[in-house]
C-alpha cells in the first residue's frame, strides 16, 4: 500500500535504523531528467510521519548542490548515541567524485553541509556501501575496475581490496558482506561478481555464470548466511536473480525467474532475510523468497520503471522506490486499505510527457506491459507470508492465581531439520512475591484452624513493633481468656489486687478510723498515678466506693456525739432528725455542705430520699471525681461515655467494663470508639480501634483501621484482616453471638485479602477467607473463580455449571447470580456457626465440601431450589452427633467436645418458660425441616437422628435472643414435660396441611437470612429423623404433611425414659440406639443417601452411619399386635393396586414405610393401652372398610392421647385411611 | 518467587506466538505460526488436549478468552485477515463467527470488561481497529476506526470497568454509566486512546514517547484508585508505564520502565496490578514492580538468575 509520495527524480536514501524521527534523503539524479529538462540539483531531506495520513511527505531541508548523483547513501558513522540527527550522507557523483555530507547541517539549513569530498574515482560513482560493522568504512566503485575503500575518520587516502580485475570495467555494484566484516563483493555489468577479503588484499573468488548474458545490475549479500549473495540480471534476455553460495561457486543455487525483463534493482530485507525486493523494466515491483524463489508480494505500481529500490532500515515494513516518471513513492508491505485520505491529485504535468522519453536519452522506450493497471486498488493484500518481524517469538501473560504462562521460540540461526525438532513448550510458572504476607497468612489460617488464638495473640504481642500493636493484641487476646473484662481493665492499667493492696496500706497508714477516707482515696489515687498511669485515674473509686460505705458504717458507730439543740445548725439538724424529718434534716446537711452527714441521714430515710439527696449531691458537688461517681451511682454509664474527656477515654473506657451491664456493654464500647474516632486527633483515633475490640464490632474496626493505615499494601492490608479474624473468632467465642452477615466494608477488605491472596497463588487459603454469607456479586463471583480455580471438582459434582454459564445476555445476571449462590451459602454459614468454636464465617472447611453444592442446586427445578439450602447443610448431621461417640476429622470434634462441661448449667439458665409454650417457634422450624431431603440419609443413621443433638444445639445458641432454640431447651429440659409443649403444636400442623411439607414458607429464607443458627438447629431433631430415612428424596417432597407430627414425636418419646441417662443433657440418648435400630434398616439409609442429587456425601458422613447399622436387630412384634401391621400393610396394598397417579402411589409407598414407625413401638411395646386400643379399632373398621369410622377413630386417638407418641405414624394413618376411603377399596 | 509448575507441550508445529489462560487459570489457549488454536485442560498440572481448532489460514497471533458469563468463548486473529469467536457448546469447540474486514493480517484481538457486553476489539495492520459487539441471536454488530495506526495497529487492550466516582457508593440497580476506553499502539510508535461517545468511537488521547513501533499496550487492571495506568512496549526496547490521575482522562504521564538491549514483544499485567511481565526479543521475560518510591523495580530477572524463569524452563528442557 502506497504510503507517501515525493515528486523527484532522485536517488534516495534512508536515514540509519538508529535515526528515530526517519528521514529520506534525495539527491537529483545524474542522467536523468526530469519533465521540466531542469538541470537543477539539490539534496533533500524528508521526514517520515505515519500519524500524518495524507500522501505527502514532509519536506525538512533542501540544499542546492551543484552535482548530480548516481548514488547516494546514508552512514550510520557518528552518529550520536542520543537519537539526534547525524551520520554521513555519501553521495557518488558523476565525476568520480565522492561527497560527505552531514545531514544535521543539512536540516539545520546551513550553507556549509560538505564534511568532505575527493575526486579520486575515474567516471561516476555508481557503487557505494557502508560496512555496517565499521561504519566508517565505505567502499566505492567506478569505471576502470576502481574500488576504493573509504575511511571516514581520515578521508584523505583510500585504500584499495587489492589489485584491479582484468579487463577493467565498470562496477556497477559493490557490497559489504553482512556476516564478515573485512568480506567485500563487487559486480559489474559483464556478469562477472567478485569477492574480496580486505585482510588478505585480494579477490578470493570469481562469480559467474558461463551464459555470458547476465549483466549484474546490483547485488546484495544474504543477511544471515555469510556465504550466499543474489546477483540480478539487467538484460532482457535473462532477467533473472541467481543465488550463489561461495561454497558451491560453479553454479546459482537457485535462480529466480519472476521478471519478464531486466532487473534494475534488488534489495534484500536486513530484517527478514525472506523478503528480497526487486524491480524491473516490466515495472513490477516483486517481493520473493530468494531460498524458496517464491514471489510473495507484488506491489501495486502502475507507473514506471524503478531504478531504485530501498528497505527502510528502521521500519521494515517500509520501503522506497524511485522510479522513472520522477516520483518516489513509500510503499508498506502490509497492505491495507487506500481509503479516500489518500488520494491525491493527478500529477498533470508527469502523465501530459507519459511515456515519451523520461530519459531524456533519446532512446525510445518499449511500451508498459501493464498499462491498464493504472487505477489503484482499494484494497492491497499484504505478503502472501507473514514477515519475520511481526511473529512474536516470546509472550508472558499473568493469569488467575499467580499464574505467568510464558512461551518461547528458541532462536535458530541455521535454518535445518533441527528447527523440526524444536518442542513448543508453554510454561506455567507460579508467582510468588509476597512472601511474608503468605507467612503471616498461613500463620493465621493455622491459628483460626487449631483454634490456638492466645498463642497466636501471645506471639502478635512478643512480635509487636509499636505498642499500640502490642495493645490491640493484647485486647485481642483477652476476648480469648477467663474474665475478660477484668483482663481488659488491667491492660487499661487497672489491676484489682494491686488496687486493693493500695487501698488497705493507704488505709493502715491513715489509720483511718475517724472517716478520713478522702484522704485515703487521694493517697490511692497518686499511688496509681505515680504507677504510670496518664491521668487522674477515676477506676479506684469503684473499690474505694465499697470500702467508703463499710468505714462510714464503721466510722458512725464507733463515733460519740452530743445530741445538740442549739439553733446553729447543728441544731436545727438535730431537731429535724430529733422529730423524723429526714427531709429537713438532709437538706440542713447539704446547706451546710456536710455531704456525707446529709447521705447517711438520706440512707435513713429511705430509697426515695436517697436519691433525691444523690442528685442535690451532684449538682453542688462540682469535683473531677464527681461525674464518675454520678454515673457509678446513678448507673448512667452512657453519660460518662458521652461527655468524658478524651484524653480519659481509657478511663471511660474501664469505667465501662466494670460497670455496664452485658447488653449495653456493646454499645457503649462503640459509642466511646466512634467519639474518638470522630473527635479525637490521630492519636485518638486509633485507640478507638481498642474501643471496637472490646465491643466486638469488626465492622468499626475495619473502618477505623481503614481509615488510620494505609490498606492497599499486602501486609498492611494482613494487619487489619489478621485483626478482624481473631475478633471475630472472638466475638463467637465470647458473646456467642452469631457473628453477623458481613459488613460491606469488612467484604470489601475480606475480598481484597482473598483477591491478594490469589494472586499469590494461595487460592484455597483466599477461599477460605473469603466472606461466604455476603450477596455481594463481586464476592460471590470471586468465589467462583476461586472455587474453579482450585480446578477441583467436588465428588458428585456434575459438569461444572458457572454461575455465568447461560447464553450470552450481557445484562442483568448479577442478580439471579447473586442470589442462587446466596440460597446455598447461607446454610454453609450457618453451619459454622453451630459451634462453640466455629471457624469465623469466613471459613469454610473443607472448602471442598461446602461449596460444591451450589452447582447441582441451581440445576434442580425450582421447587427443589427451596429446599438446595437443606442439601448445602449436608455436613451439619454431624453436628448432631453426640459428642462422646464420634469425632470427625474437620473441626467437628472440636466444635462439640466442649458442649459437655459447658452445656447444663446454659440450657437449664435458658430453659425459658415463654419459650416453652409458644407453637410457632415449633411450627417455623419443623416446617423448614420438612423440606430437607439431602440430609437425610445422614440423619438417617441413629446416631445422628436423635435427640441428643438437640442438646449441642441449644448450648450453642442457648443465649437470649435466640428464641427458636427454644424447642430444644424445652426438651432437653423436661423430658416429661415435653409433652404439653409438643401438643401445643397447631392441630393443623398434626393434621398436615399440605403446605406443611412441600413449600417451605419464605419465612424460612427469611430466617435463614438473618437468624441462621436459630430455625436452623432446633427443627432437625423435630423431622429429621423419621422424615428422611424412609422416603427417597423424592417421594419425600410429595410427603404429606402428616408425617410431621410423627417427627415429632419419634424425638420426644426418647424422652420419656430418661433412666440410666448419664448425661443430663441428653436425655434421649438412650432411646436413640434402639429406636435408630429398629427405624432404620441399613439398606434404606443407603438408599436414600445415592439418592441425594448432587449433595457429596463425606466420608465421615458414611462413616457415622455404618456405625450404629451394624448393631441393629429388632424384636419381633407381639403377636397380638401383628394384626395391626397385616391389616394396614393389606390396606395400602389395596390402595396401591387401585391407585392410578403416580403421586398418590409414591405417598402409600410412603406412608407404607413410614408406618414402620408404629411397627416399632409395637416391637418395643411402648405405646399407651388407649392407644393400642385405637388402632386395633382401626384396623376392624378397616376389615369392614368403614373408613370413615376408622377415621373417626383416628381423630379421638390423636385429640386424646400424647402427641409425641403418636405423631409417627398416626398421620401417615390417617392418609392411608383418607386414600382407602377415597378409592373405595 | 518463579517457579515453573507445569511445562505443557503444546506440539504445535512452528513458533507459538500467544498463550492464555482463561478467567480461572484452569484452561490454557495456545496460537501458532502452525495455523492452529489449541485449548488444554491444565488443571493440577495435568495438560489435556481439549480442543485443536482449525479454521486460520495463516500463522494466528493471539486468542483471547471471553469472560465466562458468556459461556466458554475463545477469539482469535490471524495473519490471514480473519478474527474468529469460537464457542463450546455440549462440550465441543466451534466456530460460532468469523469476522473478514479487516484488509490485512489481525494483529491483537481483546475482550472488553464484560460489563459492557460481549465487545471485540481487533487491530490490524491494516491500520484499522474494528468493534465487534454481539447483539444476540448469533448477531454482531461492526463498529471500524479506519486508519486508526498508519500501517498497522498492533495491539488493543481495554480500560478497566470504571464507573465514574467510588466504587463503594454505587447505586444499586441502576445500570452504570460506564465510559468505554480502550488504548491501541501501533507501527506509528504512538499509543492512542480510543474513548466511545455518542456510540461512536473517537480518538481521545495520542500518547508519544516511544520511537518505533508500539508492539503492544496494557491497561492495568483496576484496583479501586482512580489512577488508569497502561503499559507499554515498543521495538525501541523501551518500556513505559503511563499514568493518568485525572478522572476526564487527558493527562497522561509516561515513565520509562526500562530500556532493554532488544524488541519489547509483550507487556502483561498480574490481576492485582501490581506486576508487569515484560517479555523481550532476546526471549526473556522479566518481572517488574513498582517500588515505594515510584522507581520501577526488576523482581524476577533470568540474567541475574533470582526468578529465573527461562533458567528453569532451560533446565526442564534438559531433562527431556
Amino acid at each position: 500500500m502506497k504510503l507517501k509520495e515525493i515528486d523527484r527524480t532522485a536517488m534516495q536514501a534512508w536515514s540509519p535504523a538508529q535515526q528515530h524521527p526517519i528521514y529520506l534523503a534525495t539527491g537529483t539524479s545524474a542522467q536523468q531528467l526530469d519533465a521540466t529538462f531542469s538541470t537543477n540539483a539539490s539534496l533533500e531531506i524528508f521526514e517520515l510521519d505515519l500519524s500524518d495520513p495524507s500522501l505527502d511527505m514532509k519536506s525538512c531541508a533542501t540544499f542546492s548542490s551543484s552535482h548530480r548523483y548516481h548514488k547516494l547513501i546514508w552512514g550510520p558513522h557518528t552518529m550520536a548515541s542520543d537519537g539526534s540527527l547525524s551520520g554521513v550522507l555519501i553521495a557518488g557523483g558523476e565525476n568520480g567524485n565522492i561527497i560527505l555530507y552531514d545531514p544535521s547541517k543539512i536540516i539545520a539549513g546551513e550553507s556549509e553541509v560538505i564534511i568532505a569530498q575527493k575526486d579520486k574515482h575515474t567516471g561516476p560513482v555508481r557503487a557505494l556501501d557502508v560496512n555496517i560493522f565499521q561504519t566508517n568504512l565505505v567502499a566505492s566503485g567506478a569505471n576502470e575496475s576502481e574500488i576504493y575503500i573509504w575511511d571516514l575518520n581520515n578521508f584523505a587516502t583510500p585504500m584499495t581490496p587489492g589489485a584491479k580485475t582484468q579487463p577493467p570495467e565498470d562496477i556497477s555494484c559493490i557490497a559489504w558482506n553482512r556476516q564478515v566484516q573485512h568480506i567485500l563483493a563487487s559486480a559489474s555489468p559483464s556478469g562477472r561478481a567478485t569477492v574480496w577479503d580486505l585482510r588478505k588484499n585480494e579477490p578470493i573468488i570469481k562469480v559467474s555464470d558461463h551464459s555470458n548474458r547476465m549483466h549484474c545490475s546490483d547485488l546484495a549479500w544474504h543477511p544471515d548466511v555469510a556465504t550466499q549473495m543474489v546477483l540480478a540480471s539487467e538484460d532482457d534476455r535473462l532477467p533473472v536473480i541467481q543465488m550463489w553460495d561461495l561454497r558451491f561457486a560453479s553454479s546459482p543455487l537457485r535462480v529466480l525467474e519472476n521478471h519478464t525483463r531486466g532487473i534494475l534493482t534488488i534489495a534484500w530485507s536486513m530484517a527478514d532475510s525472506e523478503l528480497l525486493l526487486s524491480c524491473g523494466k516490466d515495472a513490477k515491483i516483486l517481493c520473493s523468497n530468494p531460498n524458496t524463489g517464491e514471489v510473495l508480494y507484488e506491489l501495486p505500481t502502475n507507473t514506471q520503471w524503478c531504478f531504485d529500490v530501498q528497505w527502510c532500515p528502521r521500519n521494515p515494513a517500509i520501503l522506497s522506490a524511485a522510479s522513472f516518471d520522477g516520483r518516489i513513492s513509500i510503499y508498506s508491505i502490509m497492505g491495507g486499505s487506500t481509503d479516500g485520505l489518500r488520494q491525491k491529485q493527478v500529477d498533470k504535468l508527469s502523465s501530459s510527457f507519459g511515456n515519451l522519453d523520461p530519459f531524456g536519452t533519446g532512446q525510445p522506450l518499449p511500451p508498459l506491459h501493464l498499462p491498464q493497471q493504472t487505477t489503484p486498488q482499494s484494497t492491497v493484500l499484504p505478503l502472501k507470508k507473514p514477515p519475520k518481524w511481526v511473529r512474536r517469538p516470546v509472550g508472558a501473560s499473568f493469569s488467575f492465581g499467580g499464574k505467568l504462562v510464558t512461551f518461547e521460540n528458541i532462536k535458530s540461526h541455521q535454518q535445518g531439520p533441527e528447527q523440526q525438532q524444536l518442542q513448543h513448550h508453554v510454561y506455567v510458572s507460579q508467582v510468588v512475591t509476597e512472601r511474608e504476607f503468605l507467612n503471616r497468612s498461613d500463620q493465621l489460617q493455622e491459628a483460626v484452624q487449631s483454634e490456638g488464638f492466645i498463642n497466636y495473640c501471645q506471639k502478635k504481642i512478643e512480635a509487636a513493633q509499636t505498642d499500640f500493636e502490642k495493645n490491640v493484641w493484647s485486647f485481642l487476646k483477652v476476648n480469648f481468656e477467663e474474665d475478660s473484662r477484668g483482663k481488659y481493665l488491667e491492660l487499661l492499667g487497672y489491676r484489682k489486687d494491686d488496687l486493693g493492696q493500695k487501698i488497705t496500706s493507704a488505709l493502715n497508714k491513715e489509720n483511718l478510723v475517724d472517716g478520713k477516707l478522702e484522704e485515703a482515696l487521694k493517697e490511692s489515687d497518686q499511688s496509681v498515678q505515680s504507677n504510670g498511669e496518664d491521668s487522674q485515674s477515676t477506676e479506684e473509686p469503684f473499690l474505694g466506693e465499697k470500702t467508703k460505705e463499710e468505714t462510714e458504717d464503721l466510722t458512725s458507730g464507733k463515733e460519740t456525739f452530743n445530741i445538740s439543740v442549739s439553733g446553729d445548725v447543728d441544731g436545727l439538724i438535730t431537731q429535724a432528725l430529733l422529730t423524723g424529718s429526714f427531709e429537713s434534716a438532709v437538706d440542713l446537711c447539704l446547706h451546710d455542705n456536710r455531704m456525707a452527714d446529709a447521705i447517711i441521714l438520706a440512707i435513713a430515710g429511705g430509697q426515695e430520699l436517697l436519691s433525691r439527696t444523690q442528685k442535690k449531691y451532684f449538682a453542688k458537688m462540682q469535683s473531677k471525681i464527681t461525674r464518675l461517681i454520678t454515673a457509678v451511682v446513678t448507673k448512667n454509664w452512657k453519660e460518662i461515655v458521652q461527655s468524658c474527656d478524651l484524653q480519659n477515654w481509657r478511663e471511660a473506657l474501664a469505667a465501662v467494663l466494670t460497670y455496664a451491664r452485658p447488653d449495653e456493654f456493646a454499645a457503649l464500647c462503640d459509642l466511646l470508639g466512634t467519639r474518638l474516632e470522630n473527635e479525637g486527633d490521630n492519636l485518638l483515633q486509633t485507640q478507638a480501634c481498642l474501643c471496637y475490640i472490646c465491643a466486638g464490632n469488626v465492622e468499626k474496626l475495619v473502618a477505623c483501621w481503614t481509615k488510620a493505615q494505609d490498606g492497599n499494601s499486602p501486609l498492611s492490608l494482613q494487619d487489619l484482616i489478621e485483626k478482624v479474624i481473631i475478633l471475630r473468632k472472638a466475638v463467637q467465642f465470647t458473646r456467642s453471638m452469631d457473628a453477623d452477615a458481613v459488613g460491606a466494608l469488612l467484604a470489601e477488605k475480606m475480598s481484597q485479602y482473598a483477591n491478594l491472596l490469589a494472586a499469590q497463588g494461595s487460592i484455597a487459603t483466599a477461599l477460605a477467607f473469603l466472606p461466604a454469607d455476603t450477596n455481594q456479586p463481586k464476592i460471590v463471583l470471586l468465589r467462583d473463580r476461586l472455587c474453579r480455580a482450585q480446578g477441583e471438582l467436588p465428588v458428585g459434582q456434575e459438569t461444572p455449571k458457572s454461575p455465568y454459564e447461560r447464553e450470552p445476555v450481557p445484562k442483568g445476571r448479577a442478580g439471579p447470580v447473586a442470589g442462587q449462590m446466596q440460597m446455598t451459602q447461607g446454610p454453609v454459614q450457618q453451619y459454622y456457626q453451630q459451634g462453640d468454636n466455629p471457624p469465623p464465617p469466613g471459613f469454610i472447611m473443607p472448602p471442598g465440601a461446602a461449596h460444591p453444592n451450589v452447582l447441582p442446586h441451581q440445576a434442580a427445578s425450582p421447587s427443589y431450589n427451596m429446599y438446595s439450602p437443606a442439601g448445602a447443610r449436608q455436613p451439619y448431621p454431624q453436628t448432631y452427633q453426640p459428642p462422646q461417640q464420634y469425632s470427625f476429622g474437620t473441626g467437628g470434634s472440636a466444635l462439640y467436645q466442649p458442649q459437655q462441661p459447658i452445656a447444663p448449667p446454659t440450657s437449664a439458665s435458658y430453659a425459658n418458660p415463654p419459650y416453652m409454650p409458644s407453637a410457632s417457634p415449633h411450627s417455623a422450624p419443623s416446617q423448614l425441616y420438612p423440606g430437607q431431603p439431602q440430609p437425610s440419609p445422614t440423619s438417617l443413621n441413629p446416631g445422628s437422628s436423635f435427640p441428643a443433638p438437640p442438646s449441642g444445639a441449644s448450648f450453642q445458641h442457648g443465649r437470649p435472643g435466640a428464641p427458636a432454640t427454644s424447642v430444644a431447651y424445652a426438651l432437653s429440659t423436661g423430658p416429661t414435660g415435653t409433652l404439653p409443649a409438643t401438643n401445643e403444636l397447631p392441630a393443623s400442623q398434626r393434621t398436615g396441611p399440605q403446605n406443611g411439607w412441600n413449600d417451605p414458607p419464605a419465612l424460612n429464607r427469611m430466617t435463614k437470612k438473618k437468624k441462621i443458627p436459630d430455625n436452623f438447629m432446633p427443627p432437625a431433631p423435630i423431622t429429621s429423623p423419621i422424615m428422611n430415612p424412609l422416603l427417597d428424596p423424592q417421594s419425600q417432597m410429595q410427603q404429606p404433611p402428616t408425617s410431621l407430627p410423627p417427627a415429632a414425636q419419634a424425638t420426644f418419646q426418647p424422652s420419656h425414659l430418661p433412666s440410666g441417662q448419664p448425661i443430663l443433657q441428653n436425655p434421649f440418648q438412650p432411646i436413640q440406639q434402639p429406636l435408630g435400630q429398629s427405624v432404620m434398616p441399613p439398606a434404606i439409609s443407603k438408599t436414600s443417601t445415592e439418592g441425594a442429587p448432587g449433595a457429596p456425601i463425606g466420608n465421615t458422613i458414611q462413616h457415622v452411619q455404618s456405625l450404629p447399622a451394624e448393631k441393629i436387630t429388632k424384636k419381633p412384634i407381639p403377636d397380638e399386635h401383628l394384626i395391626l401391621k397385616t391389616t394396614f400393610e393389606a390396606l395400602i396394598q389395596r390402595c396401591l393396586s387401585s391407585a392410578t397417579d403416580p403421586q398418590t402411589k409414591r405417598k402409600l409407598d410412603d406412608a407404607n414405610k413410614r408406618l414402620e414407625f408404629l411397627y416399632d413401638k409395637l416391637r418395643e411395646q411402648t405405646l399407651s393401652p388407649a392407644i393400642i386400643n385405637g388402632l386395633h379399632s382401626i384396623a376392624k373398621s378397616i376389615e369392614t372398610r368403614n373408613y370413615t369410622e376408622g377415621l373417626n377413630i383416628h381423630t379421638h386417638i390423636v385429640s386424646t392421647s400424647n402427641f409425641s407418641e403418636t405423631s409417627a405414624f398416626m398421620p401417615v394413618l390417617k392418609v392411608v385411611l383418607t386414600q382407602a376411603n377415597k378409592l373405595g377399596v | 518467587m518463579v517457579s515453573v509448575i507445569n511445562t505443557v507441550d503444546t506440539s504445535h508445529e512452528d513458533m507459538i506466538h500467544d498463550a492464555q489462560m482463561d478467567y480461572y487459570g484452569t484452561r490454557l489457549a495456545t496460537c501458532s505460526s502452525d495455523r492452529s488454536v489449541k485449548i488444554f485442560d491444565v488443571r493440577n498440572g495435568g495438560q489435556i488436549l481439549i480442543a485443536d481448532l482449525r479454521g486460520h489460514e495463516g500463522p494466528v497471533w493471539q486468542v483471547a478468552w471471553a469472560h465466562p458469563m458468556y459461556g466458554n468463548i475463545l477469539a482469535s486473529c490471524s495473519y490471514d485477515r480473519k478474527v474468529i469467536v469460537w464457542k463450546e457448546e455440549n462440550g465441543t469447540w466451534e466456530k460460532t463467527y468469523e469476522y473478514t474486514g479487516h484488509d490485512s493480517s489481525v494483529n491483537s484481538v481483546c475482550w472488553a470488561p464484560h460489563d459492557y457486553g460481549l465487545i471485540l476489539a481487533c487491530g490490524s495492520s491494516d491500520g484499522a481497529i474494528s468493534l465487534l459487539s454481539y447483539t444476540g441471536d448469533g448477531q454482531w454488530e461492526i463498529k471500524k476506526i479506519s486508519n486508526a495506526h498508519t500501517i498497522g495497529c498492533n495491539a488493543v487492550s481495554w480500560a478497566p470497568a470504571v464507573v465514574p466516582g467510588s466504587l463503594i457508593d454505587q447505586p444499586s440497580g441502576q445500570k452504570p454509566n460506564y465510559i468505554k476506553r480502550f488504548a491501541s499502539g501501533g507501527c506509528d510508535n504512538l499509543i492512542k486512546i480510543w474513548k466511545e461517545e455518542d456510540a461512536q468511537w473517537k480518538e481521545e488521547q495520542k500518547l508519544e514517547a516511544h520511537s518505533d513501533w508500539v508492539r503492544d499496550v496494557a491497561w492495568a487492571p483496576s484496583i479501586g484508585l482512580p489512577t488508569s495506568t497502561i503499559a507499554s512496549c515498543s521495538q525501541d526496547g523501551r518500556v513505559f508505564i503511563w499514568t493518568c490521575d485525572d478522572a476526564s482522562g487527558n493527562s497522561w504521564s509516561p515513565k520509562l520502565l526500562h530500556k532493554f538491549n532488544d524488541v519489547v514483544w509483550h507487556v502483561s499485567w498480574s490481576i492485582t496490578a501490581n506486576i508487569l511481565a515484560v517479555s523481550g526479543g532476546d526471549n526473556k521475560v522479566t518481572l517488574w514492580k513498582e517500588s515505594v518510591d515510584g522507581l520501577w523495580v526488576c523482581i524476577s530477572d533470568v540474567n541475574k538468575g533470582q526468578g529465573a524463569v527461562s533458567a528453569i524452563t532451560e533446565g526442564q528442557q534438559n531433562e527431556q
